[in-house]
């Protein structure tokens, strides 16, 4: 089930490495801490629950339980993508989910010194989703949150963006 | 909190549900050693762990309990119901203490002066005996730790030797601060009598104990959860497995090994999370106790089948039902004692409780030997409530009308009480075991006593579901709230719903079914309308008293399903009530017609639904017969249901011809099948047809009727001719069409193939 993922060990001594999963949703490279990860679930085709709030991808089988799974595509405003997808079952403090994202990468150890917070120009629910972001050498990788994205957390309608073709009758 | 405080908590509450056991029985046989004897060492065990945990208010107040029990046990008291009373409050203020603790880690700083002085107050008369005896019988007091010393520490048989017996240090824990009794007897030597109360059933039962402990062990119920997951999963893959090795003969010994295992697994896992039933029925005494006293009435409590198993949470589910069933039942049921004494009754009412298991049932009982429903006042009270029509009201059963009191706000009590009465309380009953599944009636007779059935699933994680499809995809409908499926085919589709102002209805035996179109709830926008080029379903639900049609798409294989919970903000929803994985891997969510129901805004109007639904129940009316409606050629006919034997399809080249006659080789036996209709010679000629022939019995012989298809099972009435009011014979009024019943007799018999077929007459004309 779950994709072979390459560690990258950097043998360095800094204390402030921090193991992150990069995952691609569109043209933007995103991180997750990779402790909260509990198992990555290649090619999985959520099952659409109809009337859910648009952020809910879907229900997908994890080892015995039914897991509702986030759109990360939607919470950005993009369109859905067709087809199978990579899901992140993540933990966090209500419970487990899955994070439906376009593929993972590999795991990079990123160093403490070059994170910076969300930038002040954010818009306001962009900045509720995202954790800050880490410089790399060529490009920066966004953190996200698993509590942040936590279904029960987000809510029914919160961060529902004016989508009047989605929006549930709920 | 640490594990010693977690440890002492639970085995404290399990030594006061004990004790709580024991006090109501007590009450019975007041001189009962044995009862005293474990009362005594459950408040006994509180007060020497306590004080090693250092928890002073609880170690203050089982101390005070401790000496009434040991003059109790010690025979210097009885125990009267003044003294039973302190000590239940005891328990209560015990509980509480516990229930603090567990909360707040601490005990709180409340005040417990009051009943410590009450205990010892009533302690004073046989104090005061004993001050006088003091030089005869020194050291009463001190002997009641000893004893129980022995017995906790020490469960040899060296033990039950009153001339072994050493004066051993009282108990494990530290000694409480002695009080003013003790110091009056400061020799801890006990005297040989009081040993000897240890009897060796004392001494036997607290070594039981122990093995008992040594082989039992405390599971989280999260963990038992969790296996229970785990375990469905497994069933799922090995499913798979199963499907996958089919072919395999190689693989075929390994996946049958996997396939037994499993089952075992699942049915050992199951079975960790039973509990007996007697978990709740020991909190029943004393409620029966503190309701007669409440009440003034006096009933004696009895219970069988305590020892029948029960999933833990559905467990927990009836406490409630059955608190409110046994309440009820004293409330109403059982009279004050004159008035039993005056209609020639013991003024000692008799409450049972029975449980049961029938099947994948278990059935709880509560019944009562007391006054029983008046079916009249009930009757009535339901038409000046507006429930029923008066009408309808007298053409209803007594059992019919018995099963209203489930309606919410229906109470027959003369007045509100602070017991019952409100109306609340059959209506909770019903709510909460049919949200586990279960099914409640009652039934009674007037002046002998009433009987509250609750019939509940063994176990809430798997429950029966048909799988049915909408908007391509599975849902689950859970078979509980099923009562019935209606195919409408395609070429009845148009007409078959029937429409007020966008309203859409189905006429079910007459009666308008609010229909719910499953894609339209789904998928807000879509039409609602049936399909003309194919089959469609109507599944008839009945929640929670709410009746109606959902329309699927199409039907699937009922499966035994596994309940897994949906995250919150799918719940949200309010349309499903879980999720499940069916046994090709697909997943489908749980639908809950309760919330359907609400949703599509299908109300409860009483009239209708209670009526309606115990019409259906009914099988009183004799005057009604049930037939099988069958479509024969384009019209339809009536078979009188009760000679239906069975319904067969066969391959028109099973039947065979004697002479012009059809006939049927139907397990070896030659069965005359008639065709009036035509429908074996229309399909003649094509090899793959397949006609169905309904096996009816007619007298002593078998006959089979060639039909096109068969409709629906449903109730006729009567018709009588206009002006001589006679009977008309050969024909029913079946959905308001007046119909005609084969007549079984007037099918020639086989050997006289000669001669003409007396035919009998479909005639299905619509009148009106």
């Amino acid at each position: 089930m779950s994709t072979g993922i390459s560690l990258l060990h950097r043998k360095q001594k800094n204390e402030a490495l921090v193991e992150v999963c990069s995952v691609r949703v569109g043209a933007t490279l995103f991180g997750i801490p990779i402790q909260h990860i509990l198992e990555i679930v290649g090619k999985a085709r959520p099952q659409p629950i109809p009337l859910a709030p648009g952020f809910v991808g879907g229900l997908i089988h994890y080892r015995g339980d039914v897991l509702t799974t986030v759109s990360l595509r939607y919470l950005l405003d993009l369109s859905p993508l067709d087809g199978a997808q990579d899901v992140l079952v993540l933990e966090s403090g209500a419970g487990c989910f899955g994070l439906q994202v376009d593929s993972v990468g590999e795991v990079l150890s990123v160093s403490g010194v070059d994170f910076e917070p969300n930038p002040s120009i954010l818009v306001e629910r962009r900045r509720t989703l995202l954790a800050g972001a880490y410089k790399l050498k060529d490009s920066l990788l966004i953190m996200l949150d698993s509590e942040r994205l936590d279904p029960a957390r987000l809510g029914p309608a919160r961060l529902e963006p004016a989508r009047p073709s989605a929006a549930p009758s709920a | 909190m640490d594990d010693l405080t977690r440890e002492f908590l639970i085995e404290s509450q399990e030594g006061l549900d004990r004790m709580e056991r024991c006090l109501t029985e007590l009450e019975e046989r007041p001189q009962d050693k044995e009862l005293l004897g474990e009362i005594f060492r459950s408040v006994h065990t509180i007060k020497g762990t306590t004080g090693f945990l250092g928890f002073k208010r609880l170690e203050k107040l089982a101390h005070a309990g401790e000496g009434l029990l040991g003059l109790l046990r010690d025979g210097k008291m009885t125990a009267g119901a003044t003294v039973i009373t302190a000590l239940l409050h005891l328990l209560d203020g015990l509980r509480e203490l516990l229930k603090t603790i567990e909360a707040r880690d601490s005990e709180g700083d409340g005040d417990d002066s009051a009943l410590i002085a009450r205990l010892e107050e009533l302690q004073a008369p046989a104090q005061n005996a004993k001050a006088r005896n003091a030089g005869a019988a020194p050291a009463v007091r001190e002997a009641a730790p000893v004893k129980a010393g022995i017995a906790t520490a020490q469960p040899e048989p060296a033990a039950v030797k009153p001339v072994q017996a050493p004066a051993a240090p009282p108990a494990p824990a530290p000694s409480p601060p002695p009080n003013n009794i003790e110091t009056q007897a400061p020799e801890p030597a006990g005297p040989a009598a009081d040993v000897a109360a240890l009897t060796p059933a004392e001494a036997s039962k607290s070594r039981a104990q122990g093995a008992a402990s040594e082989s039992t062990l405390r599971v989280d119920v999260a963990l038992l959860n969790r296996m229970m997951n785990l375990v469905g999963e497994l069933v799922l893959t090995r499913n798979q497995v199963l499907q996958a090795t089919a072919a395999d003969p190689n693989m075929t010994l390994l996946s049958r090994r996997l396939d037994m295992v499993t089952a075992d697994l699942r049915e050992s896992v199951m079975k960790a999370r039973m509990q007996p039933v007697s978990n709740v029925f020991s909190k029943m005494p004393r409620l029966v106790r503190d309701l007669t006293h409440a009440l003034g009435c006096r009933a004696r409590l009895q219970m069988e089948g305590q020892e029948t198993e029960l999933d833990k949470s559905l467990l927990e589910a009836i406490k409630d039902p059955l608190t409110h069933a046994v309440r009820n039942a004293l409330d109403h049921g059982i009279e004050p004692p004159a008035t039993r004494e005056a209609a020639g009754k013991d003024p000692e009412g008799i409450l049972i409780l029975r449980a049961v298991q029938e099947g994948s049932h278990v059935v709880i009982e509560v019944s009562d030997d007391g006054a029983g429903m008046a079916v009249e006042k009930i009757r009535s009270k339901a038409i000046e409530r507006g429930l029923l029509s008066a009408e309808r009201a007298a053409q209803l059963g007594e059992r019919d009308l018995l099963q209203l009191v489930f309606v919410p706000g229906f109470s027959t009590a003369a007045e509100v009480t602070n017991v019952s009465g409100r109306g609340v309380g059959m209506d909770v009953v019903r709510t909460n075991v049919e949200k586990i599944g279960g099914k409640v009636e009652i039934d009674s007779r007037l002046g002998k006593g009433a009987t509250l059935r609750m019939r509940i699933p063994l176990t809430l994680a798997i429950i029966p579901a048909l799988i049915v499809r909408s908007i391509s995809q599975s849902f689950a409908l859970p078979q509980g709230a099923l009562s019935e499926l209606v195919h409408i085919p395609p070429e009845r589709a148009s007409t078959a719903i029937e429409w007020i102002e966008g309203a859409p209805l189905y006429r079910l035996r007459g009666r308008l079914l609010p229909l719910v179109f499953l894609d339209r709830l789904l998928m807000p926008g879509r039409e609602c309308r049936l399909f003309t080029d194919r089959d469609n379903f109507i599944a008839v639900l009945d929640a929670d008293g709410r009746r109606f049609g959902l329309i699927v798409d199409s039907l699937a294989d009922p499966e035994e399903i596994v309940v897994k919970p949906l995250n919150a903000v799918l719940k949200d929803i309010g349309v499903f009530s879980g999720a499940t994985v069916l046994g090709n891997a697909d997943l489908a969510l749980i639908l809950d017609p309760g919330s359907i129901a609400i949703k599509a805004g299908v109300t409860m109007s009483s009239d209708e639904e209670s009526a309606h639904a115990v019409e259906e129940e009914s099988e009183s009316e004799a005057a009604r017969m049930r037939y099988l409606l069958v479509e024969v050629a384009g019209r339809q006919a009536a078979v009188p249901l009760a000679d239906v034997l069975r319904i067969e399809q066969v391959p028109l080249s099973r039947i065979e011809y004697i002479g012009y006659r059809p006939v049927l080789n139907f397990e070896g036996q030659l069965l005359p099948v008639e065709d009036s209709g035509g429908i074996l010679a229309a399909a003649a000629g094509d090899p793959e047809a397949q006609v169905v022939v309904v096996v009816c019995r007619d007298g002593n012989r078998h006959v089979g009727i060639a039909v096109s298809h068969v409709l629906d099972v449903t109730s006729g009435g009567n018709l009588f001719e206009a002006g001589t009011g006679n009977r008309t014979e050969g024909v029913t009024l079946l959905k308001d069409r007046v119909t005609g019943v084969v007549d079984l007799g007037g099918v020639p018999p086989l050997p006289a193939h000669e001669g003409a077929p007396q035919a009998w007459q479909p005639t299905a004309e619509v009148l009106g």
